[in-house]
């Protein structure tokens, strides 16, 4: 997302990072008690990450995170007078990127082509990098590794999916077999 | 939701909020939600229609774990 920023930053297309509560905290980077524990991690995590695009904070209580849905890495595109674009699950930069030239497409070319928005969904891919994944829960603590690996546990049944199914069961997935949903 | 709830310190994973980013987070075509946040260096308070009064502007949300 920093190079996605960096290569469109001359098209007058503004990035932004809007730091949320810790999704896995543990004993070196903690859940936030203050605003003072959520700017000191926002800036390690600056630091660590060498993030240039500007970064912001959300209130304690997560009021537009929590509007916005809540989910721990989500991305939006917003166009001119806050026409929301583009809402991600997750992201991932190659899909944000191809919505991204949509949209400048669509300001650019919209009056001379009479073009009009509409509303559209589709499902999107990513990769699964769980080396990184693993490598910051690490970085949060013995407590952030151990607690995801909870998780794990409890939802090894629904994550079991067989290879040939379409969707396998991931967070944010919301498909279910004709077997499932008919309660067999 | 409290701030202690939503800060929780111990991560137990739920599928909640991915539903509610289907059914009740705003969606593609509304206007966008605008709240007050905090820029880290300056320390200023702005609100979020200001990120895209003059253009168009990815909005990444996280945190560094």
């Amino acid at each position: 997302m920093e190079d996605l920023h960096a290569r469109y930053a001359d098209r007058a297309v503004r990035s932004v990072f809007i730091y949320t509560h810790e999704a896995h905290p543990g004993e070196n980077y903690r859940h936030h008690t203050s605003m003072g524990d959520k700017r000191a991690n926002a800036q390690a995590f600056v630091d660590h990450s060498n993030i240039k695009r500007e970064m912001f904070l959300d209130d304690l209580d997560g009021t537009a995170h929590r509007t916005y849905g809540g989910l721990p890495n989500m991305t939006w595109i917003v166009g001119r007078g806050g026409f929301i674009h583009y809402k991600s699950a997750w992201t991932n930069s190659a899909d944000v990127e191809d919505a991204l030239n949509n949209v400048l497409d669509f300001q650019e070319n919209r009056i001379k082509n009479q073009w009009i928005p509409f509303y559209s969904e589709r499902s999107a891919w990513s990769t699964r990098p769980m080396d990184r994944f693993q490598e910051g829960l690490v970085r949060a603590g013995p407590q952030a590794v151990s607690d995801y690996q909870g998780m794990i546990e409890r939802n090894k049944a629904k994550r079991a999916a067989p290879s040939e199914d379409v969707a396998p069961r991931v967070p944010g997935n919301f498909y279910k077999t004709e077997e499932e949903d008919s309660g067999k | 939701m409290s701030a202690t709830d939503y800060n929780y310190d111990v991560f137990t994973g739920g599928q909640e909020e991915f539903l509610d980013f289907a059914t009740h987070a705003p969606k593609a075509t509304m206007r966008a939600p605008s709240f007050p946040v905090e820029e880290l260096a300056t320390g200023e308070t702005v609100d979020m229609k200001n990120l895209w009064k003059t253009g168009v502007t990815v909005i990444e949300f996280g945190s560094f774990t």
